[in-house]
């Protein structure tokens, strides 16, 4: 292009009907800006390692299966870790510092939800093998591993003792926090893949544990199912519920008569589940617990709404004494207890109060005060303190609760998805588990299924990302605004049965509390380096996903880097 | 208003500034872009009350600079719109290099410059330098000597500039001029409309065929523009002598770019630009009661510089004293440099003498400008250094 000034033009000044850009000023530049995406501290918090900013930018632009397929790289069960997971993401949300954080775990649901009315194909990575690897339990760290495994080409086939896969998902958490049909939809999306599921298999009974020895490559993952028993006098009543068995047969829509008064025993989750479970089968229902609300470790959202519902809660209590005879209304005998300093968890110590006692009468009484997995049908070389520790076993792996790790839903995801990282190593030669590294999303031990889908063939992996903190955030940008609350089913209608207690978000919910996010580390073409470049050489096509600054003129005055709210353009320099 | 009945016609008794602003609203300036200072402030005040009141039809960009306001006015003009913008002193030099844009681009905004003395050290006094150092921007540049004239240059600036593409400035030296209340005659609406033509520039922006101004051009282009700006730059002594005859028929009044006053036989000439030829009138009519045969020589149009009118004017005269309110240090009075430069090539030319009075505000009396006088009578040798006058304490 050239610069055409009429030098005969009987005007008095040039005017050029051409173009400046013939003047090449992007050379006048030592610096120029880069799209450097770095991790955001919701997605290194959140153990599946899910792209947290770009699902929500994709919600927001209500790109609906778009943010589902990104959810579904790193997760394979949003329905279910939407509504159930402690959403850790949450708390290292950067908004948090601001104002409040954002709905991450709310609008995982949504997405799941508003797109859960058909199944999702899923991707498949193209390379299929013949190489065959079995997973035994078909809970979420099953599940997963087979999902992943599935991803990366492997045929899987899952044993599943129960009459149907999904584990506690399926057995322990109650409807109303978890709808059966979420579950059989997301396990349905996953058996659409190469997967063989085959329930009613026990292994170490229906089949021999040598008879996987044909796989290339076994993933365990059995879960805490087994009773753990209370060493007290009355502990081993019959009438002395177990907190999973209770659930368990909650969820099998058995019909149980717990009478007019419930004890429950325990400060988790499944206390809660238990209890809340017991309040609408119409009792009256108290948790015991041996230290204080602050050091329940129950997620903090299940304490309140069990509180809500009319649980009430006896803190600082040990059962010493069970009295469940079989006619007689019964009771329970509790110490009382005090806090003293930190045990190794970090958590204060109880210790009794000498001398003081607490009785109460009850008509039930469920015990929820830890679960033990069920190891005696592995070889005992593969067990090490009470978990799988496969160790000089290279072809068996393992995860969920049978591996060192909080027993969650969601770490139980990720262990299935380091699971099928590792087997691919494994089946592939490769024995470099520093690859591992170059697939961490952030420093706290989530993976990114993505990066390692794309380094993994082609060698190149992605540039390790920093994660962005809050000073790095230009909040001048965002106007403060509150979390949107997620609306309840009717208080009234709650207890008369399992109806899912919490209703989601309708879409307009939604899409505010995306647009809530600060985006951090990932473009969301909010368009502002765009307006502010003072060259206009920054070109942004959402649609394409494409950015593009035609360095030819970009100068390199940093004006985008400082105008990006979110931290994504950097400056390099040139050469 | 006070208004003063002097004959038929009814006048207004107001300011410089006011007289100014009256000037712009007649003119049906749309945009004006501006930045208040000290002296100049009432002349943006008075736009501003106008604008508010809905009495002028037009825009007043409230800008945060007089770089912005001159760069304001220069982009308004270039869209095909009449542009005014009014400063003085650390304004007009902050304005600079906007004002070697406007020249450029030839665009004919109008700009009113209260003369007020430079900083440092600071002050608020009359005194030229401030526009007279803008000189080689490329402006025309008019010195007025009272509120009327200050309104009626307004209004032949504007049809001057029109013509030749090429701003212009109209000079009022702080308080004497800008804060005086006089008797001003406000022409008509109807008159102005008559003598002004709407604006018509031929490079204005065409949204049907957008260009790019300012481009970069080769030395032989630059050269060729800068050629033809000092082409009509030239014109525009003989433009505003048209435009002044003009006005005179219209309204009644004119002024010429030099005015000669009881020149015929003096042999010393007293010049001015500005205020102080007012004074000057008064004190030579004494001079002249004492026998002494002296004349005026009033400069309106500085630029262009009116040389050939000046050469005619002064020719066959002894001796001239150019009495300058500014000092160009390291030189001397600035209209005085100008003066001798123009007479350099006339025969039998005069010595030249150049006085520093009124610098800073100083009060130049009749009586300074008889001593004046009557030294220069006194004096046969040419000098070349400034002469100083100061009160004798």
């Amino acid at each position: 292009m050239k610069i055409t000034v009429d030098p005969s033009s009987e005007l008095v000044i040039p005017i050029s009907y051409g173009s400046t850009e013939v003047i090449e000023t992007g050379k006048w530049g030592f610096q120029k800006p880069h799209t450097a995406f770095m991790t955001a501290p919701c997605q290194e918090a959140c153990p599946a390692g899910i792209h947290i900013p770009q699902f929500l930018y994709l919600t927001q632009e209500k790109m609906y299966d778009e943010a589902l397929f990104t959810i579904l790289r790193e997760n394979p069960l949003p329905g279910v870790c939407g509504r159930v997971c402690f959403h850790p993401c949450e708390a290292s949300c950067n908004r948090a510092q601001y104002d409040e954080s954002v709905s991450i775990h709310a609008m995982e649901r949504f997405v799941s939800d508003v797109t859960s009315n058909q199944i999702q194909n899923i991707q498949l990575h193209s390379s299929r093998n013949s190489k065959k690897v079995a997973v035994v339990g078909a809970g979420p760290a099953g599940l997963s591993c087979a999902y992943f495994l599935s991803l990366l080409g492997y045929h899987t086939t899952i044993f599943e003792a129960q009459k149907e896969p999904g584990g506690v998902m399926r057995w322990g958490i109650p409807e109303y926090r978890l709808p059966k049909s979420i579950l059989r939809k997301e396990i349905q999306r996953i058996l659409s893949l190469p997967i063989e599921m085959r329930t009613g298999v026990r292994v170490g009974k229906d089949i021999l544990f040598d008879e996987l020895d044909p796989f290339d490559a076994i993933f365990l993952s059995p879960g805490a199912g087994m009773k753990a028993p209370l060493f007290m006098k009355g502990g081993d009543s019959e009438r002395v519920w177990k907190g999973g068995e209770f659930l368990e047969r909650i969820n099998s829509k058995e019909k149980i008569n717990l009478g007019k008064e419930t004890i429950v025993i325990g400060g988790g989750n499944t206390a809660m589940d238990v209890a809340r479970s017991a309040l609408r089968l119409g009792s009256k229902v108290t948790i015991a617990y041996r230290r204080t609300r602050n050091e329940m470790p129950a997620i903090p959202d299940e304490i309140v709404e069990a509180e809500g519902e009319g649980v009430r809660f006896e803190f600082l209590v040990q059962p010493v004494k069970i009295n469940m005879t079989k006619k007689k209304r019964g009771a329970v005998t509790f110490q009382r207890m005090k806090l003293t300093s930190p045990d190794q968890g970090n958590r204060p110590k109880p210790i009794p109060v000498k001398g003081d006692f607490l009785t109460l009468e009850t008509d039930s009484l469920i015990t929820a005060v830890g679960e033990l997995v069920n190891l005696s049908w592995i070889p005992k070389k593969l067990i090490k303190d009470d978990l799988i520790e496969p160790g000089s076993t290279p072809k068996i792996f393992a995860g969920g609760d049978a591996v060192a790790q909080p027993r969650t839903i969601v770490t139980a995801i990720a262990s299935g998805k380091r699971a099928a990282i590792s087997i691919d190593f494994f089946l592939r030669g490769d024995d470099d588990e520093e690859d591992l590294s170059k697939i961490s999303v952030g420093g706290k031990g989530s993976l990114s299924m993505e990066a390692y889908l794309q380094g993994r063939d082609s060698g190149e992996w992605p540039e390790k990302k920093e994660v962005v903190s809050y000073p790095q955030i230009n909040t001048l940008y965002f106007e403060p605004s509150r979390r949107v609350r997620m609306r309840k089913r009717q208080r009234n209608k709650i207890l008369k049965g399992f109806s899912e207690v919490n209703l989601g978000y309708n879409t307009k919910e939604a899409n505010f509390s995306a647009s809530r996010c600060f985006s951090c580390g990932t473009c969301n073409y909010c368009y502002n380096c765009y307006f502010f470049c003072p060259e206009g050489v920054i070109s942004l096509n959402p649609l394409d996903r494409t950015r593009v600054v035609d360095y030819l003129h970009c100068k390199g005055c940093g004006t985008c880097a400082k105008a990006c709210p979110r931290s994504v353009v950097v400056m390099k320099e040139v050469g | 208003m006070l208004c003063i009945n002097e004959g038929i016609s009814m006048k207004d008794f107001i300011t410089g500034n006011h007289a100014v602003a009256h000037a712009v609203k007649l003119c049906r300036t749309p945009l004006i872009a501006a930045y208040p200072i000290t002296p100049q402030t009432a002349i943006y005040e008075k736009l501003s009350e106008w604008e508010a009141s809905g009495v002028l039809k037009g825009i007043m960009m409230r800008t945060e600079s007089e770089h912005s306001a001159m760069a304001s006015c220069i982009a308004a003009s270039l869209t095909g719109v009449r542009t005014f913008t009014a400063t003085s002193s650390q304004g007009i030099a902050l304005m600079h290099e906007m004002l070697h844009f406007a020249a450029g681009c030839r665009a004919p905004v109008v700009m009113a410059n209260v003369n007020r003395l430079l900083a440092a050290p600071w002050g608020f006094w009359a005194d030229q330098l401030d526009s007279l150092s803008q000189r080689d921007t490329g402006w025309i540049q008019f010195y007025c000597e009272n509120g009327q004239e200050a309104l009626d240059t307004v209004i032949q600036a504007y049809k001057i500039a029109e013509q030749v593409y090429l701003p212009a400035l109209i000079a009022l030296e702080a308080f004497f001029v800008s804060h005086f209340m006089e008797p001003v005659d406000i022409p008509e609406q109807e008159q102005v409309d008559r003598f002004l033509p709407p604006i018509d520039l031929p490079h204005k922006f065409d949204i049907d065929k957008p260009g790019f101004l300012v481009p970069v051009v080769s030395s032989e282009l630059y050269r060729k523009y800068k050629y033809m700006a000092q082409a009509s730059m030239d014109s525009v002594k003989e433009i505003a002598v048209q435009v002044d005859q003009e006005f005179k028929k219209d309204f009644g009044r004119g002024y010429g770019i030099i005015e000669p006053v009881m020149l015929e036989d003096a042999e010393v000439v007293i010049v001015t630009a500005g205020s102080i030829t007012s004074t000057a009138r008064l004190a030579i009519k004494d001079l002249r009661k004492q026998g002494n045969k002296i004349g005026l020589l009033k400069l309106r149009l500085f630029r262009p510089f009116p040389a050939e009118a000046a050469q005619i004017a002064l020719k066959g005269k002894k001796k001239i004293a150019v009495i300058d309110r500014n000092i160009s240090l390291g030189s001397g009075g600035i209209f005085c440099q100008e003066l001798r430069a123009a007479l350099i090539h006339s025969s039998d030319r005069p010595l030249t003498y150049s006085y520093i009075a009124g610098v800073g505000g100083t009060d130049v009396t009749p009586e300074v400008i008889q001593k004046i006088a009557l030294e220069v009578m006194n004096r046969v040798d040419p000098f070349d250094q400034p002469i100083w006058v100061m009160e004798e304490h």
